[in-house]
């Protein structure tokens, strides 16, 4: 759990503040060392957020006297230590609490970190589906954008090598729903020029021709944005086709088939999905808190199914068991609730 | 005020039924009210829902006089009472809560009231009102030694006074000791007889600039972080202390002067540790105190002679000024015979939490004879 503090009065927060308003200046982050059960509760009640009982609904502290609540499906004792696993090959599930940037930072260590150098080029992949205000939960948040881009700085990647881009492949131009999206701004802020995957060179690869700017990229970052009845982190990458092609090979097989073909072709790929609020098939907005990352745009978008309980399935996703994902991080059943409750 | 039950009246209604016994009590009308201080959360089915109440109560009342709502979740009754204590310039003052918010599955209505608590950080971490306070509990009883035997104690003198109540939802239905021992566990050590009951109601009271036989000597209120363990001290409620500090000094009063008192039992726990945040038992001490017999009825300081949150029912933000009904009657004399506190008491204090210690009033009245 981050706690944020003032170096010169002492004062400390859990929320992310700009600065202390006391000394106006910047808060120091402190990330927790190790965390210990002080006391525990075990709710026996099942409430709309929390289907599962029994719960336990812990009292923790860390080295720095700073404390904090946390929820396990596993019974916890006074003096437990909270730690987690971390396995490349699994889907990270972690909580967003305010701070994208710490979110991020705890999914990807989850998921056993990224390979970065100095010169490594990043290919940023942010959800672009219509031009439509953050709010409405359509496409990547600003917020969740420019958190990805200071991950990266601070990992010491050099802003000049960090592309964002994605492609449109409606009506609508790119240009309009980068604009609207609020992600033109995100991109323009940190001098990244956003880039048209439409007007790249596409590399024929078997029957997919997917852009060089995927296969020149050490590291592909694809943001997903999850969305209810929807798996839209796979449904993202299909804009690394060429858009002829992507409609073409849909007259030829299905999109699962297209979606598993990608999967097993990009091999420098990590998907980062938010899912702080999540959208509904009718464009409600719901409160969720939560990020998932891992190698497999499929598996994260079947894990995120789970969380929410959902009767709706994508095609793209329906017969992946979600009994065969290994995750790390929370718990399902500590962040699983029913949508339709809701 | 009103009977506190699970009746599916409209918000208004629990209003206007609390307002006019008000109106009947101080012989006046709304034509005689120059200001009315309002406190709601309103419904969680949504169906009857109303942002603007202010404009609904004026037409309830036909008037066009300054009607201003102040929502502070279960202390919004308190805070509405200091907020108009302190407004200026007004003769007669209508201060006023209801709620209809039991009105769905408990599901809908638990999450309702957990707007009143931190939803992105603790919420999903399964803190729910009962798992807080069941978590401060354990520390003040790994403390203090107390048990949860004296929370039980705390259950039974509420439910008891409260069947002597006729307003209270427990009216007539007595509950044993035994029984509150052994209901079920809701969020451990919590049983659900540690837990008040929501409920609907509305409640009135109106504060006049002219001569009256009750006299507000006391007013303090004092906030506190929402984050219940961002806190310096987990085993008490410091606004109820620095409250009940602003109080007494303007009273030029000490704890011991009080004869009767309503104390915020939104869990028993709540209660045995506000003794002591109120001064009415030293820290450490509060469960000697209901061990004692002192809070019963009948005894030197009965504390909750209404049935309390616990047992007469607690509707939210109307919680508050029912226990300022509750102390004016019982000043005045006029609760019921088995309930009267006796040697009628002169000095009535009023405890109205809301959150778990975020924002908290403590009122001390006066009998003038």
């Amino acid at each position: 759990m981050p706690f944020y503090k003032c170096l010169k009065c002492g004062k400390v927060w859990q929320y992310p503040l700009s600065e202390c308003p006391f000394c106006f200046i910047k808060l120091e982050p402190l990330v927790s060392k190790q965390a210990k059960v002080v006391s525990a509760s075990k709710v026996i009640i099942p409430t709309m957020r929390h289907a599962f009982v029994p719960y336990f609904s812990a009292l923790i502290e860390d080295e720095n006297n700073n404390k904090w609540v946390y929820k396990s499906i596993q019974e916890l004792n006074q003096g437990d230590c909270l730690s987690y696993c971390s396995d490349s090959e699994a889907i990270a599930v972690w909580r967003i609490k305010y701070d994208y940037l710490e979110a991020i930072r705890k999914a990807i260590e989850l998921i056993k970190g990224l390979e970065l150098k100095e010169n490594s080029k990043i290919l940023i992949l942010p959800s672009l589906f219509s031009a439509t205000q953050a709010h409405v939960r359509e496409n990547t948040s600003p917020e969740f954008l420019q958190a990805i881009i200071e991950y990266l700085l601070q990992n010491n990647i050099k802003i000049e090598n960090i592309k964002i881009a994605s492609q449109a492949f409606g009506e609508i131009p790119i240009e309009a729903m980068a604009e609207r999206s609020g992600l033109l701004a995100v991109c323009l802020k940190n001098k990244i020029m956003p880039l048209d995957l439409n007007k790249t060179n596409f590399i024929k690869q078997d029957d997919l021709e997917i852009s060089e700017e995927v296969i020149k990229a050490d590291l592909v970052i694809n943001l997903g944005i999850n969305q209810a009845g929807r798996a839209k982190a796979t449904e993202n990458i299909f804009r690394i086709l060429k858009k002829e092609n992507y409609l073409g090979l849909k007259y030829l097989c299905s999109e699962k088939e297209i979606a598993q073909k990608l999967e097993n072709k990009i091999n420098n790929l990590i998907n980062l999905s938010e899912a702080d609020y999540l959208r509904d098939k009718e464009g409600y907005i719901y409160y969720l808190g939560i990020i998932l990352a891992g190698k497999s745009f499929l598996k994260l978008d079947r894990v995120f199914n789970e969380i929410i309980m959902s009767r709706e399935i994508s095609d793209l996703i329906a017969d992946i068991s979600f009994e065969d994902i290994s995750l790390v991080g929370r718990h399902i059943k500590e962040i699983q609730f029913n949508l339709i409750k809701i | 005020m009103t009977k506190f039950d699970y009746s599916t009246k409209p918000w208004w209604q629990f209003a206007f039924e609390a307002s006019l016994e008000a109106f009947k009590d101080a012989q006046m009308t709304p034509a005689d009210i120059d200001a009315i201080v309002f406190s709601s959360i309103s419904s969680a089915a949504g169906g009857e829902h109303q942002s603007h109440k202010v404009s609904f109560l004026s037409d309830l009342f036909k008037t066009n006089v300054p009607i201003i709502e102040v929502p502070s979740v279960c202390g919004g009754g308190g805070v509405a009472f200091w907020t108009a204590l302190h407004l200026q310039g007004f003769k007669n003052i209508l201060v006023l809560a209801s709620e209809k918010y039991a009105d769905n599955k408990s599901e809908t209505t638990v999450d309702w009231i957990l707007s009143a608590a931190e939803k992105t950080i603790e919420q999903p971490e399964g803190m729910l009102f009962p798992v807080q306070n069941a978590l401060i509990w354990q520390q003040y009883m790994a403390k203090y030694k107390a048990t949860m035997d004296d929370l039980s104690l705390v259950a039974f003198k509420n439910h008891t006074n409260a069947t002597l109540n006729p307003k209270a939802y427990f009216y007539k239905k007595p509950i044993d000791l035994e029984k509150i021992k052994n209901s079920p566990i809701v969020a451990s050590p919590f049983r659900l007889m540690d837990c008040s009951l929501s409920v609907n109601g509305g409640a009135a009271v109106i504060l006049s600039q002219e001569e009256s036989d009750i006299k507000v000597i006391g007013s303090g209120f004092a906030t506190d972080y929402l984050m219940t363990f961002g806190r310096q001290d987990l085993t008490h409620f410091k606004a109820t202390q620095l409250a009940a500090k602003q109080a007494f000094g303007q009273a030029g009063l000490t704890p011991n002067d009080i004869n009767v008192a309503e104390v915020h039992d939104a869990f028993t726990s709540v209660e045995l540790i506000s003794y002591e945040d109120l001064g009415f038992a030293d820290f450490g001490q509060g469960a000697e105190l209901i061990r004692s017999g002192k809070i019963n009825l009948g005894g030197s300081l009965p504390i909750n002679p209404s049935g309390g949150l616990k047992a007469k029912g607690h509707p939210i933000s109307a919680t508050g000024l029912a226990q300022i009904y509750e102390i004016t009657n019982q000043l005045k004399g006029r609760a019921e015979k088995e309930r009267q506190t006796n040697p009628l008491p002169k000095y009535g204090l009023t405890h109205n939490i809301g959150g778990a210690g975020g924002s908290v009033t403590v009122h001390i009245f006066e009998k003038n004879n």
